[in-house]
């Protein structure tokens, strides 16, 4: 079978992520991000109405009556019980360090109620974060990801000391942040807030690339056994196309629920899956395109460069 | 030899089967708990409203656990018996979990959770024997002996004589109080309070002076400590305040459900039908472990009680995902091999052999990340965490035990193997 020449042209394969990192940074400056308030902190309010509303009106007048800066928005769900009918929410988002206050919060009830179609006995959603724990959550999250890649490093440290593990866990972890950052550059292209999915759909990323890359890593352990008498590159190069059929298997595979996941969501209108599926669908691409292009050649190039001193020193 | 390969694949067949049947019966009859996030109801944090540097960590810990005792309390006396208290030990927290109830109006979670989370007001209180309530217990009589406050412990023992026993043991004011009160009252009862909640009413046997007393009559080790923890309430060095309140309407919650389930079951025959068309025989067997795999997630979740949560859902999809990659890595390897010249059942044991390491090192460092997401992770991380560890050693121990014991079942029958089957011309 014909190889793939991957480390010959790392370079372009590197480039290809910059740019698409490029392009998040780009809409990050335009869109900006907007942290959810289970981060940010603050109060949110969902009111179910008779129709859709105008959220525009909806925000200025509770902001009027609070003194506080609000984001409106409506949202429609189909209803699970009947297929057809449409369920609208209006969801009102007080970001602020003081969660509101029992009194606020039924002012801000009133005034949808007296101004709108609000429906009597409608669903209505309450969730108020102390801004404290809200940074907490986002911390405790990243300090979880930070053990998690300590500990995944000294195991494929020990587990790879064949070529040395330290390199490819270092390469491994490169590649894990490069799958996050892919999947954060998402956000500000299609305005997703981002809240507590991020973080769970980062860890999905991260378990399903680092799998993927241990994958290679593997086969570079094996082939240096076995093709003792070929270059370093040539070992690099036949491992990570060895590994390909397997990786372009696995993503489609997986990538066929998520896409159905997305799919579903999207007809029915449920934000909640929607905002976890998508980063999903980019992370797993971004995940299965790292290991197969940017772990591999990185290692090979610290090796080569490890190599190249050693030499020196003789 | 050959006939007992192919009595393990229809062993192995079997078992998923059976337990097939038994996740069908477990979904059927609801017993899959499902979180806040999906069915609806009240989630909330309440954390000490103190400067916790001013407190020993075992302090906080006794504390926490008291107040774990007041809350249950609180809710019995609303009612609301259907509901989790837990103690986050790592963050110092309690997180209560409340389901939706049907026919349960609105009201309002904070106002609720605000209440629930004050400083118990425990006393003993003398005893009107005339004034009971419907269930024959005390009512509060406003005759103050002593307050919770004077307490300044109260354990669980084990006495010869009496059994198990709750000792207390009281500050200065509130010995001399119980003493004078005890003299007074032998023979009738003091009530112990809870807010307004009757708690309990021991008889006096005899004045009882140095503030040490014991009460009698528990059942069993259970109910004295819960009755000890319950006196301790009143010596609760803080207030909780809920730092996080999250109230879910059912019906959307459910939605989300609904759709993530139907999306599951055709995203799982697409899955079937992907690995059919690659990978041919193996595929249709790697097909079978999957399905196991789904029935034995869904029967350990029913079994354990653990609640499923969206984030959970996505620990499931993370799990069957590699489920699906380490049957790929094995059965790539599989094809290598056959290339290579290799005969079909040889092939097969050195697909496995070699494919081994990858699948292993691939599932312990998911393993491991799972583990410290589950210790560290709050919430929703927790709910991922646990159903991906889960997922990730019940999908290693299909493919590298039920997988293989099929597919080297299937080389016995002489029909299934032509190497085309196995993907090789």
């Amino acid at each position: 079978m014909k190889q793939v020449e991957i480390i010959r042209n790392k370079s372009k394969f590197f480039i290809v992520s910059l740019a698409v990192i490029a392009v998040g940074i780009v809409f990050y400056l335009i869109n900006g991000v907007q942290l959810d308030i289970q981060f940010s902190g603050g109060t949110r309010i969902m009111i179910e109405t008779n129709s859709e509303v105008d959220s525009n009106k909806a925000e200025q007048l509770v902001e009027q009556a609070l003194g506080k800066s609000v984001t409106a928005q409506t949202q429609k769900t189909n209803n699970p019980a009947a297929g057809d009918e449409i369920i609208y929410m209006l969801r009102l988002d007080i970001a602020s360090e003081e969660t509101l206050t029992a009194e606020e919060r039924d002012l801000v009830i009133d005034i949808i109620s007296e101004n709108f179609d609000v429906k009597e006995g409608g669903n209505q959603e309450m969730l108020s974060v102390e801004p404290s724990i809200g940074r907490e959550t986002l911390l405790n999250g990243l300090k979880a990801l930070l053990i998690a890649s300590v500990l995944i490093i000294l195991y494929v440290t020990w587990r790879f000391s064949a070529i040395h593990g330290f390199a490819a866990a270092i390469t491994a972890i490169i590649a894990l942040f490069h799958d996050i950052l892919i999947t954060l550059a998402l956000y500000p292209v299609v305005r997703f807030p981002l809240g507590e999915v991020f973080i769970t759909a980062a860890l999905t990323i991260i378990g399903y690339s680092l799998n993927a890359s241990i994958i290679v890593f593997d086969r570079i352990r094996e082939n240096t056994r076995l093709m003792k008498k070929n270059t370093l590159d040539e070992i690099v190069n036949t491992s990570i196309n060895q590994s390909f059929l397997r990786t372009i298997n696995t993503t489609v595979t997986t990538l066929l629920t998520i896409v159905t996941l997305y799919v579903f969501a999207s007809v029915n209108n449920i934000s909640s899956l929607m905002e976890f599926s998508l980063p999903l669908i980019v992370g797993f691409t971004a995940g299965a395109y790292s290991s197969l292009f940017i772990a591999g050649p990185l290692w090979f190039i610290w090796r080569k460069g490890a190599m190249a001193k050693s030499l020196k020193n003789v | 030899m050959k006939k007992y390969g192919i009595l393990k694949l229809v062993a192995v067949i079997l078992v998923i089967a059976v337990c097939a049947v038994l996740a069908y019966n477990e979904v059927k009859n609801n017993n899959i708990r499902t979180g806040i996030d999906i069915r609806g109801g009240i989630y909330a944090v309440l954390e000490p409203d103190v400067d916790k540097s001013s407190f020993t960590a075992e302090e906080i810990d006794k504390g926490l656990e008291t107040a774990k005792t007041i809350l249950g309390k609180r809710l019995d006396a609303r009612n609301i018996f259907d509901r989790s208290i837990n103690i986050d030990s790592v963050n110092d927290r309690i997180i209560i979990e409340i389901p939706w109830a049907a026919g349960e109006t609105n009201f309002n979670p904070q106002e609720q959770l605000n209440e629930l989370g004050k400083t118990a007001l425990l006393t003993f209180q003398e005893v009107d024997e005339n004034k009971v309530d419907e269930n024959g217990w005390f009512l509060p009589t406003g005759k103050i002996v002593i307050q919770g406050t004077q307490v300044k412990d109260a354990v669980p023992a084990y006495d010869e004589q009496s059994g198990w026993v709750v000792a207390l043991e009281l500050d200065e004011s509130g010995a001399e109080a119980f003493a004078e009160a005890t003299g007074r009252l032998i023979g009738k009862r003091i009530a112990i309070f809870m807010d307004d909640q009757f708690i309990s009413a021991p008889i006096v046997n005899q004045k009882i002076e140095g503030g040490k007393a014991i009460i009698t009559g528990q059942a069993n080790a259970t109910e004295a400590a819960e009755l000890a923890a319950t006196i301790r309430s009143g010596a609760l060095p803080f207030r909780l305040v809920a730092t996080k309140v999250d109230s879910v309407s059912p019906q959307l919650g459910e939605g989300a459900m609904n759709v993530a389930v139907k999306a599951g079951i055709v995203g799982f025959i697409l899955v079937c039908l992907f690995m059919l068309l690659v990978y041919r025989l193996p595929g249709f067997i790697a097909s079978v472990g999957l399905f196991g795999l789904a029935v034995l997630t869904i029967l350990f979740v029913a079994w354990t009680k653990i609640s499923i949560t969206l984030p959970g859902i996505g620990g499931i999809i993370l799990a069957i995902g590699m489920g699906v990659d380490a049957n790929c890595v094995i059965y790539e390897r599989i094809k290598e091999e056959l290339r290579a010249g290799k005969t079909l059942r040889s092939a097969i044991d050195q697909g496995f052999n070699r494919a081994f390491t990858a699948v292993l090192d691939s599932n312990v460092t998911t393993l491991i990340t799972a583990v410290v997401l589950y210790i560290l992770g709050s919430g929703p991380i927790k709910g991922f965490a646990m159903t991906l560890g889960i997922g990730v050693v019940i999908s290693f121990v299909i493919a590298i035990t039920a997988t293989r014991l099929m597919l080297q079942g299937v080389t016995e029958i002489n029909v299934l193997r032509n190497k085309w089957l196995y993907g090789v011309k």
